[in-house]
């Protein structure tokens, strides 16, 4: 049955690719169900060869499933209506190395049947979205680093404003404020409503923007929940305080044992490098010239 | 054996019918042409359903399309498309500058011509083939596919969008390579204007200073005035040349000259012999001489198998005269590889296929006259002892296919006239006859005097009297009415536009024929079909051309299309071979198709293998050889026939290409193209992009 309120719902979703001569079959995905509620950032998680790109591969049609079905936005996965309110932004930025940027969305804005002045706006509004430097915009994607090759990805995926986005792996090849910004962006997508599934091992990026995730290993789901319902040490307490002399963390540390708290750990909490990098580099970045000059920056 | 009875009267015995009904029966039906086609109609049919919903989306697919296209045009164009027109125009401007010395206008052009649409179309079918075939396995290699596959895009519009993307490439290149074309013939046709024009003032000079003594040449100044380039409108005849056309008679006799190169071809479209013991052919040629010699008159015969020139007997043959009438007989030294036997034993039939006689004659005077059998005159040759089960009514000889064929002297492609013999001026020159039928609906335009213009290309062969120029006798008239209609002595413009007026009353012939003969000893005249046309107004040089470029663009459209489909499953290696063996095949036609027709090469007649028959490895390899021929016969039905796609055909003759020509061209291209696209998107219409 088909429910309105998940954009993606899969039954029993396997996949295995099949062996040839001497080759064998490869079990990619066995029985995978889930739901993801509409306007919910879900992470899609696990190790290397966990399956999650496959899933994604039938999730858009890509691939076929050997068992199993898929509904993405209410339709059967690959329905060539429903992939105009899909975004993908795929694992490498499979992109078309003759082309320049403002080319390639072009490109892939005429595959969404936008006209000129359409194709036109949404080309500059997402290339300075993702902050793209201008000064590259011309040259040929051949010659991108990958951090701007994954930019000009990003903006693909969003160009034609989606309600589902599915992200593999959206913070490869970026530097660490370039993953801040992508993370950021995808918290504020998730604000404005819209669906996001991203598929990571970077366990951070999942802490840090996700509502639900589920963890997959070796093609089975093993854990699915709200991460706050899944990280939430229920038994522990927490305490956090600045100008805390030795003699009143000793008191707080009596007062805890005398009232049977046990596992008693104080210290003095260390940023993450994470933020230590970012703000060393936002510091700097307010005495520079900002590098786009109209259109938001992330 | 020879027969010979009073009632020599015989209809002709053996139509096509005939062969239909009571020899082609015997064969097997053909299998695999009904397998072919039933594939290609299934193929269709599972496109239609399969294609329905996407068919359906393309209402509103343009754009994906042309997005589709646009970005395979870039691809293709960062591949150094651009490189192409450089590279072919250095090519041919090396290849013009030292081949194309010291010919004349019309050659010139027509060798420079060539060159240009050659390369081009070499260079372009090259580079747009490999492209076909790299561009789809080239996207699922560097899995640009899969973020494309994952917009809203159908598999229809991603092969719609690549073929239509190379195929605006080959339009680009062909376009970039046909305003070169166009600039460099017209700078060639300046200069033969030019030079023309010199000549013309030259001659001119000469004849009124009475140095010269024959007036200067329409054509040269045809030629200063328009040049060489110009398309030419015309109608032109069917030609026949024979020793003569006597039209007096009804129907008309035509004659094989004695002494000359001229050869007559027989025709049977098979020989069922009723056992292999000598049967033989027997000829009878009334006998005109031109002089009172009494010397035996020698024909030369030539028997061969058409499906397998490899089979012929020649021999030399006196024909007994008696009252005028000149007889012989051949029996072929081995009649199995002729006549086809049937084993009533076993039921199999070993045919090998329709065999031709050619017949010339070596004696000077004599001139033998040629009947077809039609219109109650006898056949001047008859096959004999056949089998009386498989002749109609039960005869045992056969006549061949009616309207004998007589082949003058070839030479380069053309056909010579003789010219009045300096040795024998009593013997009457060869005659060229042209027919052209009924003109009265063929809108021809008319000058001011009432006139309408025929032009002759003509060249000239001096065996003798090399001083003297060319001249001809042209005689136009109404087949009906041989005796009216108008003579005229023309000055050959050689190897150039000879032109001359023509009265509009001849248009209203009903059968208008016009001949033609040298008047000059020693001088024979060389002719194509089209040597003799009433012309119609010519239309431009870059029209002609760009109908030419345009079926350049049709191969290689059809071409891209094997190409893509092949590369929707293999990958690019595998794919660019598939797509070469189809084009080689396809140029290998003809080949291909008598060896899916004859069953092999043939090496073997019909008799010896008989006589291997039930010989352990001659049973294999005849099972193998039987499947692979199968397999063969079905390919011919289903592959394309590139030798079809002839850019050069009109225009290197100045000629305009027809409009059905080009109708025919799309027709073909897209007979072809719409089963190709339907197997590629069946191929790739489950297929997994990722």
């Amino acid at each position: 049955m088909v429910d309105q309120g998940l954009a993606i719902q899969t039954r029993q979703l396997t996949k295995v690719y099949p062996g040839f001569f001497r080759s064998q079959h490869v079990q990619a995905l066995t029985q995978l169900s889930l739901n993801v509620q509409r306007g919910r950032i879900f992470g899609l998680l696990g190790p290397n060869g966990s399956g999650k790109t496959t899933t994604i591969k039938l999730l858009l049609g890509l691939i076929n499933p050997t068992a199993g079905d898929a509904l993405v936005m209410g339709q059967p996965a690959g329905d060539q209506e429903t992939r105009r309110r899909i975004g993908y932004l795929p694992e490498e930025s499979y992109l078309y190395r003759f082309l320049n940027a403002p080319q390639t969305l072009d490109f892939y804005a005429r595959l969404f049947n936008m006209n000129r002045p359409q194709r036109r706006r949404a080309v500059d509004y997402y290339l300075d979205f993702v902050g793209l430097d201008p000064a590259v915009r011309r040259r040929r994607i051949g010659t991108y680093s990958k951090g701007q090759a994954r930019r000009v990805a990003l903006a693909t995926a969003l160009l034609n404003n989606p309600d589902l986005i599915i992200m593999d792996e959206p913070t490869s090849g970026l530097d660490p404020v370039g993953m801040l910004e992508i993370k950021k962006m995808i918290s504020r997508l998730g604000e404005a409503g819209k669906t996001v599934l991203l598929s990571t091992h970077q366990l951070s990026d999942v802490e840090d923007v996700c509502d639900r995730v589920i963890i997959l290993y070796r093609g089975r789901a093993q854990v699915e929940g709200a991460l706050s319902d899944l990280l939430e040490q229920k038994d522990v307490f927490q305490f956090e305080a600045r100008s805390v002399t030795e003699k009143l963390q000793e008191q707080i540390v009596e007062l805890a044992k005398n009232n049977g708290a046990v596992d008693i750990h104080t210290g003095r909490p260390r940023v993450r490098l994470e933020d230590l990098f970012r703000q060393m580099i936002e510091s700097k970045r307010q005495n520079e010239e900002p590098l786009v000059s109209s259109g938001s920056r992330l | 054996m020879l027969i010979f009875s009073q009632t020599f009267a015989i209809t002709r015995m053996l139509s096509d019918e005939y062969f239909q009904t009571n020899i082609l029966k015997a064969q097997q039906t053909d299998y695999m042409a009904i397998a072919a086609y039933g594939l290609v109609a299934l193929l269709i049919l599972a496109f239609i359903l399969f294609a329905f919903r996407d068919l359906f989306s393309l209402r509103n697919g343009s754009t994906r399309i042309w997005g589709l296209a646009r970005n395979t045009f870039f691809e293709v164009w960062y591949a150094r498309l651009w490189a192409i027109p450089i590279i072919w125009f250095v090519v041919c401007f090396i290849l013009n500058v030292a081949i194309v010395r010291g010919y004349a206008p019309a050659d010139e052009v027509r060798i420079r011509l060539s060159i240009f649409l050659e390369a081009q179309e070499v260079l372009l079918l090259l580079y747009l083939g490999i492209m076909a075939c790299v561009t789809l396995p080239r996207e699922r290699e560097r899995k640009t596919i899969m973020t494309t596959g994952s917009k809203p895009i159908t598999r229809l519009e991603l092969l719609l969008g690549k073929i239509v993307g190379l195929s605006v490439a080959a339009f680009f290149l062909l376009l970039m390579m046909m305003i070169p074309t166009w600039l460099y013939m017209k700078v060639v046709d300046h200069g033969i204007k030019n030079d023309a024009a010199a000549l013309y003032a030259s001659e001119e000079q000469d004849y009124d200073k009475l140095i010269r003594h024959v007036p200067p040449g329409e054509g040269t100044l045809y030629v200063s005035q328009h040049g060489v380039l110009e398309a030419q409108n015309f109608v032109s005849g069917t030609m026949r040349i024979a020793g003569d056309v006597e039209y007096v008679t009804n129907p008309p006799l035509r004659f094989l000259k004695g002494g000359s190169a001229e050869t007559l071809y027989l025709d049977f479209p098979s020989l069922p012999a009723s056992s292999l013991y000598r049967p033989e052919f027997d000829f009878i040629f009334p006998i005109k001489r031109v002089s009172n010699a009494d010397e035996p008159v020698k024909i030369n015969v030539t028997l061969v198998a058409r499906l397998n020139p490899m089979h012929q007997e020649n021999a030399t043959l006196t024909l007994q005269e008696r009252n005028d009438v000149g007889v012989a007989a051949y029996v072929p030294k081995d009649p199995s590889e002729f006549f086809s036997y049937y084993d009533s034993q076993t039921g199999q039939l070993f045919d090998p296929g329709p065999v031709y006689l050619t017949v010339s004659c070596d004696t000077p005077d004599a001139y033998l006259v040629v009947s077809d059998g039609l219109n109650s005159q006898q056949p001047s040759c008859y096959a004999v002892n056949l089998d009386a089960d498989r002749t109609p009514d039960g005869k045992t000889l056969m006549a061949p296919a009616p309207s004998p064929e007589i082949h003058g002297f070839e030479a380069y492609g053309k056909q010579e006239i003789v010219g009045p013999d300096p040795n024998h001026p009593e013997l009457p020159p060869e005659v060229a006859s042209f027919a052209f039928g009924d003109l009265s609906k063929t809108p021809i335009p008319l000058d001011a005097d009432g006139n309408f213009t025929v032009h002759l290309l003509l060249d000239v062969d001096k065996q003798s009297n090399e001083d003297q120029p060319a001249r001809a006798l042209l005689r136009a008239y109404d087949a009906n009415n041989p005796n009216g209609g108008v003579e005229q002595y023309v000055l050959v413009d050689e190897k150039n536009i000879t032109t001359l007026k023509l009265p509009s009353t001849l248009l209203s012939a009903d059968n208008l024929v016009i001949d033609l003969r040298s008047v000059v000893p020693g001088h024979w005249l060389e002719m194509t079909q089209d040597s003799v046309r009433i012309m119609q107004p010519p239309s431009p040089f870059v029209l002609n051309l760009a109908k030419s470029e345009t079926v350049i663009f049709l191969e290689a459209v059809l071409l891209v299309t094997i190409g893509v489909t092949a590369g929707t499953i293999l990958s690019w290696p595998v794919a660019l071979l598939v797509t070469l063996v189809c084009y080689i095949l396809g140029n290998l036609f003809a080949f291909v198709t008598d060896m899916a027709s004859t069953g092999g090469l043939n090496i073997l007649t019909a008799y010896q293998q008989q006589q291997l028959n039930g010989v352990w490895y001659y049973e294999i390899g005849t099972f193998i050889s039987g499947v692979l021929v199968r397999m063969l016969n079905m390919l011919v039905h289903l592959m394309p026939d590139f030798t079809k796609f002839d850019c050069q055909q009109f225009i290197i003759y100045s000629r305009d290409m027809p409009w059905p020509v080009l109708a025919y061209n799309l027709g073909w291209t897209l007979a072809f193209m719409f089963p190709a696209l339907a197997l590629g998107y069946l191929l790739i219409r489950k297929q997994e992009l990722a």
